[in-house]
């Protein structure tokens, strides 16, 4: 799995939808019919997205640990990039007005 | 049977990723003619079909198991006493083949298990709002996540969410639970 560090400048999906509800779980496959010997963690995650115009949509899906980590460090530079960008924006808006 | 035919280490590691590529990595598709004519031209097909089927159910076993070395080298030598079992130089090639090719083989095997949708991939960035250059408003900035997500053997679907920062908080505080979780699963001892 692939997770840029770097901005992506082109999204794939034309619509972007609203986050309105995030529940996770922590699970253990234990064994299947394919490997009686899975044993591995896995984060289970049930999104649920509204659109532009409010329908609401549910989506499902499951990661490794190595697959979650990525994912918290995104948000985390997310979180960061957006600090910077509304601290640079509020630099440049007083410097305007100097 | 003529034994000497049926060893020969490169063939059997080629029939090994062949089998591997079918059972476990999703790629059918490899005839078992086409295998013998390419491994084992001269073994009959009578006796390459019984082969071949011994080869698949040993792989499936020590997958299936998820030998460690020590089980894997049990097992080996007890198919080398079995009768109709394997020679030690197969025993060889199917013990390097295993401990080259495990990670993957297991990867795949958790990959074929999960039913729901797997998170193939993700990108971000960061979009400014805002109104004028003159305005007194604070620019805000949105947080655009990319998620790429997909069934076993399905096209990837692009899920795309906005968020400002109070949202982007809550989702780090919500993910830093799971963290937290992760880590307490991770050092008790199983």
């Amino acid at each position: 799995m692939e997770a840029s560090s770097e901005p992506l400048l082109d999204a794939k999906s034309e619509v972007t939808n609203q986050l309105v509800d995030f529940q996770w779980k922590l699970g253990m496959a234990v064994s299947s019919d394919t490997c009686r010997s899975l044993k591995y963690p896995y984060v289970a995650v049930m999104l649920k997205v509204a659109d532009h115009s409010g329908q609401v949509k549910t989506k499902c899906f499951e990661m490794t640990i190595p697959q979650f980590q990525p994912l918290l460090l995104a948000t985390s530079s997310l979180l960061s990039a957006s600090n910077f960008y509304r601290q640079f924006k509020e630099i440049a808006a007083v410097i305007e007005t100097v | 049977m003529a034994a000497g035919e049926l060893e020969g280490g490169k063939s059997l590691n080629g029939l090994l990723n062949a089998l591997a590529q079918d059972t476990f990595h999703g790629h059918p598709g490899i005839t078992e003619e086409l295998l013998r004519s390419q491994l084992y031209p001269e073994v009959p097909p009578e006796e390459f079909r019984p082969f071949l089927a011994k080869m698949r159910g040993i792989l499936k076993s020590i997958a299936s198991a998820d030998m460690d070395f020590n089980q894997l080298e049990a097992f080996l030598t007890a198919q080398t006493k079995k009768q109709g079992g394997i020679t030690s130089d197969q025993a060889a090639v199917i013990s390097k083949f295993w401990k080259s090719h495990k990670t993957k083989i297991r990867e795949s095997l958790m990959n074929q298990s999960r039913w729901n949708s797997g998170l193939r991939g993700l990108s971000w960035r960061v979009d400014g709002k805002s109104q004028s250059r003159h305005s007194a408003q604070i620019h805000t900035p949105v947080a655009i996540i990319e998620l790429e997500l997909g069934k076993y053997g399905q096209e990837s679907e692009f899920l795309c969410l906005e968020f400002d920062e109070v949202k982007v908080n809550q989702i780090l505080k919500t993910l830093s639970e799971v963290e937290e979780s992760i880590s307490t699963l991770i050092s008790q001892p199983n």
